[in-house]
């Protein structure tokens, strides 16, 4: 999973602490590892370093947990790249797919800045469109092993990523028709 | 047509158990009725007076051979109801057969057709059985019949199957099956359109023989007409009390009902209410005739006592006919009773699943017999009452005419009736034994 | 923006197209203005949350009822226009049916099952029997020829319910969640059964399903939700974001 897209997305909505992101971060995704301090801040810095993000100023206290950090035009412009990607189908790209489902419930609620271009991110259509390509590889996968004269190995590897890849249209089938829910308690967090 | 005879044939061959039962009636009602129509064509075609040495000389007078013919012709109407009964056995499977066919693009013309020779292939072997049961009796007594009588039993032997069949048409020529009844399982209601078909068909018929057989001067056929009438009013009026009845009680007990044997009757009834009417019409029109005939046997045999040394022939004559009469009536009973066993019988049958899931849900036994029960009983007492009061009209009426003691014996036959109707469902208990088993509760 | 505006007349070189269509049951809206195009040969899934009108659109498409608006044309013809009778020698020659379970006919064997259609047609017995037997053997239920119905397991009865859709040589096979009362390896044989024929013989499916693995058999899919039809592709995107803004 893409931590400094997920840390430019938790910048989206203003600036922010590095101390609060890294909170914020284990908060949205507590299925993941907790995230180190010092990822975090190597991630921030190599943000800074590449013109995504910005350090908005320190607090009397100094020291790093105490830099707010701010994203730049630039670093929005990546997310939004970042965020209307589809992830090639393979098994285990569910993270990936959640993040940048909930990065873009994020930036959705946002308010348009001054700037930006009209384009919000919807994460349905997000969805949806991850499930077409979800769907073109099973459908590649069926082919393969129904063609005549297949192999027990190749029917074998087939059916792992098959199976896999239908737990994750399941998950995005549903997440989809959850939608609404999930941006409300997403919002509220 | 003949690739339609080909199927219902297959169709047969493959049936399960209750098909088998269905055909075995529906044959033993044919027979019957070919019994009975070739009895009244043998009499009916003996010309002239003749010397007959059974019933006392009852059958020696056409006029009198007239009255035995017409309780014969009478006798098929109970037999008619019988086979109505008959007919409903297997009826939801037959109708989601149909539904299937339908899907696999059967037209409906086509599956009407089916159906219509499926339900109606029985009478054939059971007219041949009748003919076959009437030879032996014949031979038994070595008597030949009247050459005229022969043509009369072609006809019977041939008009009995196609009778059979032309009602199955006509009975189903609106069903319209929807290929998806498979998939919702809707169950056709036929409502009150049979049961009034049924009872005017029986009036006519009736008519249609009195007419024909008793004599033909307007004044002496007011009398049987005006008892026909009066008859069928009666039995109407009980069949329509029967249903109202089903339909009040269904749903003032839902309501109110404090035991739970009351409560799953009291739904069943609520939920069809005019089944219970069609289940007992037969029975009701039985009744009426069973009470005021008792009545009238009453007032007959006490004037006939009266004028004992002045009648023409001996009392064995007008016992004998009486005694004959009243052994139609209780055949008509017999038969009527046999009815509302195989109704109540496939009433338990259609519902199995839903009686083995009650079952596996904890309901007693007792209660689910008991509710049985009470769903033959509660419509039917309001209805028996009406049917006994009508008949008695009919006996009080002949005691005035002719002057005769008024005995309170014919008010007796309603409470046996009920009684042996209560009888005849509980026949169908074991029925519910093997229906509530949990192996019903499969989904096959 | 009316997405209804934009729909194209019913496409060349589709066997049966259907536009608009609305079928409501009682309060309920099953389907609001559906459109679909089956082409000839083409095995076309169609996906859709449960209670979205699925079933609905089949039976509609079929001619198995008929939809309070819209028109689906087989052909040239307008199956609303055509007569119940008509409608039924359809089913039986040139349609095939397919349903979850429930078909057959439980008093029948499965040869007489499959035989059925061409009964119906008017063939006589031996004939009959022996194509319906040709067929039991290519779905690989020779061994169930005298067997009913209630005796079969899942898997085997939805192969001689198979055999039963495509022993007439149908243009078109309407299969209504072939594997849901089967379980994954029965289900494989089921699907995979039914693409080869219709490829071998050039049917055209259309298999409503909910099941992504069993949607991933057809050539193409289509989702439907809230009783119209969306194509599952990128297409639908561009739509969609054009909506939101209008």
């Amino acid at each position: 999973m893409s931590t400094r897209h997920v840390l430019l997305g938790l910048l989206a909505a203003g600036p922010c602490h590095g101390y609060d992101l890294k909170r914020q971060y284990d908060a949205r995704f507590p299925q993941a590892r907790p995230l180190a301090y010092g990822q975090v801040y190597t991630t921030l810095q190599r943000l800074v370093r590449d013109g995504l993000a910005a350090v908005d100023g320190t607090d009397s206290d100094g020291g790093p947990e105490r830099t707010l950090y701010r994203s730049t035009a630039e670093g929005a412009h990546e997310l939004d790249r970042w965020a209307g990607e589809i992830t090639a189908p393979a098994p285990f790209v569910t993270n990936e797919i959640f993040a940048k489902v909930v990065v873009s419930i994020l930036v959705a609620a946002v308010p348009v800045q001054p700037g930006q271009d009209g384009q919000k991110p919807d994460a349905a259509a997000h969805l949806r469109a991850q499930r077409a390509a979800h769907m073109e590889r099973m459908r590649e996968l069926t082919a393969l092993k129904t063609a005549p004269g297949a192999d027990l190995s190749t029917v074998l590897s087939a059916d792992y990523a098959l199976v896999h890849l239908d737990a994750d249209v399941r998950w995005m089938t549903t997440t989809a028709a959850r939608i609404d829910t999930l941006t409300a308690e997403v919002n509220g967090t | 047509m003949k690739a339609d005879i080909r199927i219902a044939w297959i169709l047969a061959r493959g049936s399960e158990r209750r098909e088998w039962y269905r055909i075995l009636l529906t044959a033993l009602g044919a027979l019957a009725a070919t019994d009975f129509a070739l009895a009244a064509v043998a009499i009916a075609a003996v010309p002239g007076q003749v010397s007959i040495p059974y019933g006392h000389g009852l059958l020696d007078q056409p006029g009198q051979r007239a009255g035995v013919v017409l309780t014969l012709v009478l006798l098929l109407l109970p037999v008619v109801g019988f086979l109505g009964q008959c007919a409903r056995v297997g009826a939801v499977h037959r109708h989601r057969r149909m539904a299937a066919m339908r899907l696999t693009g059967a037209t409906p013309a086509q599956v009407r057709r089916i159906a219509a020779v499926e339900s109606a292939f029985p009478s054939l072997p059971g007219a041949v059985a009748g003919v076959a049961v009437f030879a032996v009796v014949l031979a038994s007594t070595g008597h030949t019949p009247y050459p005229a009588a022969w043509a009369g039993f072609a006809a019977v032997v041939l008009a009995v199957p196609v009778a059979a069949a032309l009602v199955s048409v006509f009975a189903l020529r609106h069903v319209v099956v929807s290929p998806l009844d498979q998939v919702r399982r809707t169950v056709p209601d036929p409502g009150r359109r049979t049961l009034f078909g049924f009872l005017l068909g029986s009036v006519l018929v009736s008519a249609a023989a009195m007419l024909v057989t008793l004599p033909a001067d307007v004044r002496s056929a007011a009398f049987p007409l005006l008892v026909l009438a009066l008859v069928f009013a009666t039995g109407a009026g009980a069949i329509w009390a029967a249903g109202a009845s089903a339909a009040l009680l269904g749903r003032r007990l839902t309501l109110r009902a404090r035991r739970p044997a009351v409560l799953i009757a009291a739904g069943r009834l609520a939920h069809d209410p005019w089944a219970a009417a069609r289940t007992h019409a037969a029975l009701l029109l039985v009744t009426v005739v069973g009470v005021g005939f008792v009545g009238v046997r009453a007032v007959l045999l006490a004037d006939l006592r009266a004028k004992k040394d002045v009648l023409p022939t001996d009392m064995g004559f007008y016992t004998t006919g009486i005694g004959l009469a009243g052994s139609a009536v209780l055949i008509a009973l017999a038969i009527s009773l046999c009815g509302l066993a195989v109704g109540t019988a496939e009433s338990l049958t259609t519902r199995r699943r839903g009686l083995a899931a009650q079952a596996a849900a904890g309901v007693p036994h007792g209660v689910l017999a008991r509710a049985a029960l009470l769903e033959t009983a509660l419509p039917l007492a309001p209805a028996l009452l009406l049917a006994g009061v009508g008949g008695t009209v009919v006996y009080l009426a002949y005691a005035a005419i002719v002057g005769g003691p008024v005995s309170l014996l014919p008010l007796l036959l309603p409470v046996g009736v009920y009684a042996a109707c209560l009888l005849a469902a509980a026949t169908s208990l074991p029925l519910l034994r093997r229906a509530v088993h949990p192996s019903e509760l499969r989904f096959t | 923006m009316n997405a209804r505006d934009e729909e194209p007349a019913p496409g060349a070189g589709a066997l049966i197209s259907a536009r608009g269509l609305r079928k409501s049951y009682g309060k309920a809206e099953a389907l609001r203005g559906a459109s679909l195009d089956l082409h000839e040969g083409e095995i076309l899934a169609v996906t859709g949350p449960s209670g979205s009108g699925k079933s609905t659109l089949l039976h509609c498409l079929s001619g198995i009822t008929r939809p309070d608006d819209g028109v689906v044309t087989y052909g040239k013809e307008s199956l609303g226009l055509l007569p119940e009778q008509r409608l039924g020698e359809l089913r039986r020659s040139e349609f095939g049916v397919v349903f979850q379970f429930g078909q057959l006919i439980p008093e029948l064997t499965a040869l007489d099952n499959v035989a059925l259609p061409l009964l119906l047609a008017g063939t006589r017995r031996g004939p009959a029997h022996r194509e319906a037997g040709e067929w039991l053997e290519r779905f690989g239920a020779r061994g169930q020829a005298g067997v009913r119905p209630g005796e079969m397991s899942g898997g085997q009865s939805q192969r001689v319910a198979l055999a039963r859709a495509l022993v007439t040589g149908p243009r078109a096979v309407f299969a209504d969640e072939p594997t849901g009362a089967l379980d994954s390896l029965a289900g494989e044989q089921v699907m995979t059964a039914l693409v080869h024929t219709a490829r071998e013989t050039g049917t055209a499916v259309l298999l409503i399903t909910h099941d992504a693995q069993t949607a991933a058999y057809a050539d193409r899919e289509v989702w439907l939700r809230d009783g119209a039809v969306h194509s599952a592709s990128a297409g639908v995107l561009a739509r969609e974001a054009v909506r939101h803004e209008g």
